[in-house]
């Protein structure tokens, strides 16, 4: 008896575990925030269910349900699986980039309520109010599944598909492309315009997500032989999201910690109430169910983080790394001798070889004659509208390949809508952009990114949860890891392009002078140094043309004289900027030409020089 | 057409109940940016209450005002003392809908721990029932239709001519902005809470004497509807909200006549989910994207 009760447990917290797990990479890694989780888990557990039934006739056909299909062991668990990623993917709809994270889990909650409403009254499906019962067990014609050695090879192989979970969660999440997942989560609008795909990376979470909770539902269908609408209840979904929380969202042995403490600790503890003749019958459930709520509520206020918060990942110094080849490492430190930056081109020397190694453009194609270079972005035109006012209003100009264009105009003359509507953060009402000879126009942020137009935005955008180090990497445009594909091949097929990286990143870190801070969290430095991790991000972006919003904006005055000279001497190297900024200074020192703006229209352009010398540019900013 | 006027009398009552509830949501969400999930907790804990009310003998109307009142309490206490809190430590709006699941069942089933797990029923009587061709409608239900008209017009009144619904638009626009201009927000807020939980009381008793009989638990479905409404319309519109209880109102009852009942909230659900994927800002709400 005590080892029934030992099985029983064991098997309830392998099956939660890996629901928690599902969800830890879903909700604590991806920052997907499924309402709706239990219903991947209930339609593995249905679908389990009747492959594994005969034919709705056998038991007298006291119940009604599709499929009966009779089919051996390996395949209903299978089947359960796919059927949750395959429920995950209509969702995918709710989760782009356009619908707020707390509405799409409203619809996502919604429909978990709806289905579970569904299920119950349409009989036909599967059995309705009542469910399924006498689900088959695993290979039960051939063995006997009441004896004790084949529940404790049952169990064995519930806690071994457990450990494949984890396993799997482990490798996506230690991957880059679980670091592109953690950046989407820290700070989705930022991703985006780094070049991550946000709807593929969503759905790709849905879906393993979905998997791995339609698995945990097929494995406990076979055990209990039971499932029925009650089971799967919306609140369930809250039961796991307060395991999630409580063990530590993104910490995937934390989601296990919180498996085996919220639903089957709950189970445990009030197995031991002793039953009193003097308690209404809902009291102890409904207590039950405050509780939990109160769990929920009162650590995301005493320890948000959970019981183990999310480790950190420190990247340790290079040389540790025997994959990189010497060249790699050299080739990324070459780019730029320390000390202040020379304007002087670089690129005649430093040749392609060089090259790889650069934060610069991959493809110069006429480095001797930057200045008179071809036109890398032109704008048409471009108008955006909010609700009837004209935040820009008709605005063309152009911008000439290896130029530090500066923008410059009061507030509220448009410049950070230009800027965002140019990387494809906003859409544009009217109008057209092209760049590098095509039109970009209708495409999303993310495409352009790819493209080699990268922004940087007016406020703080750090990846907070990620190192300084991890914010560097995110933006690394070619990373064979970088995929879900890539981070399932595991650490060795992706282990070369990370060490590339990191040593590119390393030496951009060193030019800025922030290497001390490589490894602690982007969310705790200051405003200067995380304008500066925001800059070296985006040329970790490989980017052919930057658009920089305030790039100096509280940068100190000499710090901001160095981004400055690194700017120009990566623009000698082929490098387009466009630089909204309010300091005069800084225009009259880098930029050249300049764009003014006033009131959603250009209001005039040429040197600095040029611009203080015009009636209208100096009424409408210079004087007030 | 006897059928269809039925469901036409049941719909406008729901339709009404629907309102009450909405436009609360609605502002709630609108002026404070919390997306309160546990709205529909707090309406049937203030439905229980006026049950208590109704039980010691005083007429249900009574009943009504103490729930009115026990809801704008506790929704201003649930903000002062959860959401408010969250919200100055910087909680991203996911963590505040997550806290507001976690408060919802805490409400929820702390309700249901004091009340029992069965169905209670005021006890009212019905009045004299009315009826032309096959809409019947009787004395009460015509009370809730008026109490609702009365509830918009309130509302109205309150956004379009009274300084402080001038206030409220001005903080659900733009808060720091409306705070800047010297509109004390953190009152306008407190202030909102009272008045939205009100609306969410009144919403609670007259959800349960359209219900007939309630539990802790009756609001579950009935928050899909409020929630169906409240994005038909555009979250944070206030009539936006109002027509879409209409049309919610409605299309789920006539609907139920001619299929089963018990798929009435699919039409609400195919709403909601149509206007989160393709137009999250509503009917009535700004084009956006």
């Amino acid at each position: 008896m005590s080892s029934y009760y030992l099985i029983n447990l064991l098997i309830y917290a392998a099956v939660d575990a890996m629901a928690c797990l599902g969800l830890s990479q879903q909700f604590g890694v991806g920052g997907v925030t499924n309402f709706g989780f239990i219903i991947f888990q209930a339609a593995g557990g249905y679908v389990a269910a009747i492959l594994a039934l005969p034919g709705t006739s056998a038991n007298g056909g006291f119940q009604s349900y599709i499929g009966g299909l009779n089919l051996p062991f390996p395949v209903p668990w299978i089947g359960a699986a796919v059927a949750g990623g395959v429920l995950a993917l209509p969702f995918t709809f709710l989760v782009g980039r356009r619908l707020r994270g707390d509405f799409a889990a409203v619809g996502l909650l919604v429909t978990a309520v709806l289905l579970n409403l569904l299920v119950t009254n349409y009989r036909p499906l599967f059995n309705g109010d009542a469910g399924l019962s006498l689900i088959p067990q695993p290979l039960q014609g051939k063995f006997d599944p009441t004896s004790s050695s084949y529940q404790w090879i049952f169990t064995a192989g519930a806690i071994v598909c457990c450990a494949l979970v984890y396993l799997l969660v482990s490798r996506i999440t230690n991957s880059p492309y679980g670091r592109s997942l953690r950046a989407m989560r820290d700070n989705d609008t930022v991703a985006d315009s780094l070049g991550k795909n946000l709807l593929a990376m969503r759905t790709a979470m849905l879906v393993t997500g979905g998997a791995i909770a339609g698995l945990s539902g097929g494995i406990l269908v076979s055990y209990i032989t039971t499932w029925s609408p009650a089971a799967w209840g919306y609140a369930e979904t809250v039961v796991l999201f307060a395991a999630v929380i409580i063990g530590g969202a993104g910490n995937h042995l934390g989601a296990v910690l919180g498996a085996v403490l919220v639903p089957v600790g709950f189970e445990e503890v009030t197995r031991y109430i002793p039953t009193s003749n003097n308690l209404p019958p809902n009291l102890i459930p409904s207590l039950e169910w405050v509780a939990i709520g109160l769990l929920i509520v009162v650590f995301l206020w005493l320890r948000p983080q959970g019981i183990l918060p999310e480790r950190k990942r420190v990247i340790k110094d290079a040389g540790a790394g025997p994959a990189v080849t010497a060249s790699a490492v050299t080739a990324a430190a070459i780019p730029q001798p320390a000390g202040p930056p020379p304007p002087e081109p670089v690129t005649a020397e430093a040749g392609s070889a060089g090259q790889q190694g650069l934060p610069g453009p991959q493809d110069p194609r006429d480095p001797r004659d930057p200045q008179s270079g071809e036109v890398v972005l032109r704008v048409v035109d471009v108008t955006r509208e909010f609700g009837g006012v004209c935040a820009v209003a008709g605005v063309s100009f152009e911008v000439r390949r290896g130029t530090v264009t500066g923008l410059i105009g009061p507030n509220g003359a448009g410049k950070s809508t230009l800027l965002a509507m140019l990387a494809g953060t906003l859409p544009v009402t009217a109008g057209q952009i092209r760049y590098l000879g095509q039109d970009v126009t209708g495409l999303p942020a993310y495409r352009r990114a790819r493209l080699g137009l990268v922004r940087t935005f007016q406020l703080a955008s750090e990846f907070k949860r990620l190192t300084v180090l991890e914010n560097l990497l995110s933006a690394v445009p070619v990373n064979a890891g970088d995929s879900m594909r890539g981070a399932l091949a595991g650490p060795r097929y992706w282990r070369g392009d990370e060490q590339a990286a990191v040593a590119r990143a390393r030496a951009l870190l060193e030019r800025f002078g922030l290497d001390g801070l490589a490894n602690s969290y982007a969310g705790d430095l200051s405003g200067g140094q995380r304008r500066l991790v925001e800059i070296m991000r985006a040329l970790m972006a490989e980017p052919r043309m930057l658009l920089l919003d305030e790039p100096m904006a509280g940068v100190h005055p000499n710090l901001a004289r160095r981004i400055g000279g690194e700017l120009i001497s990566l623009a000698a190297e082929g490098l387009t900027v466009l630089m909204v900024e309010h300091e005069l200074a800084i225009m009259d020192e880098f930029c050249d030409p300049v764009i003014a703006m006033a009131e959603g229209a250009v209001l005039a352009q040429g040197t600095m020089a040029d611009l203080r010398g015009r009636a209208e540019v100096v009424e409408a900013y210079l004087v007030g | 057409m006897t059928i269809f006027l039925a469901s036409l009398g049941f719909g406008l009552v729901t339709a009404s109940v629907l309102a009450i509830a909405a436009v609360g949501f609605t502002l709630q969400f609108g002026v404070t940016d919390v997306l309160n999930l546990a709205y529909g907790a707090v309406m049937i804990a203030a439905a229980f209450i006026a049950y208590v009310v109704n039980q010691a003998g005083l007429s249900i109307w009574v009943g009504l005002v103490a729930a009115g009142a026990a809801g704008a309490l506790g929704s201003v206490l649930l903000n002062a003392g959860v959401y408010t809190p969250f919200q100055r430590r910087g909680a991203s709006p996911i963590t505040m809908v997550i806290v507001s699941l976690g408060m919802t069942l805490i409400i929820e089933f702390g309700t249901q721990a004091i009340a029992g797990g069965t169905s209670v029923s005021y006890s009212m009587g019905q009045g004299p029932t009315v009826s032309a061709g096959g809409l019947v409608l009787s004395a009460v239900q015509f009370v809730v239709i008026g109490l609702s008209v009365l509830v918009m017009a309130g509302t109205h009144v309150l956004l379009r001519y009274t300084r402080l619904g001038k206030a409220m638009r001005a903080t659900a626009a733009n808060r720091n902005l409306a705070r800047n201009c010297g509109i004390r927000t953190a009152r306008v807020i407190t202030l909102t809470w009272a008045i939205t939980g009100a609306l969410c009381g009144l919403a609670g008793v007259v959800f349960a004497m359209d219900a007939g009989s309630f539990d802790a638990t009756s609001t579950d479905l009935f928050l899909i509807m409020i929630l169906a409404a409240a994005f038909l319309g555009g979250p944070g519109q206030a009539y936006g909200a109002m027509l879409g209880a209409l049309i919610i109102g409605l299309a789920t009852e006539i609907s139920a006549a001619y299929i089963t009942p018990s798929y009435k909230y699919v039409i609400a659900f195919v709403a909601l989910l149509a206007m989160l994927g393709m137009r999250p800002s509503g009917l009535l709400g700004e084009r956006t994207g």
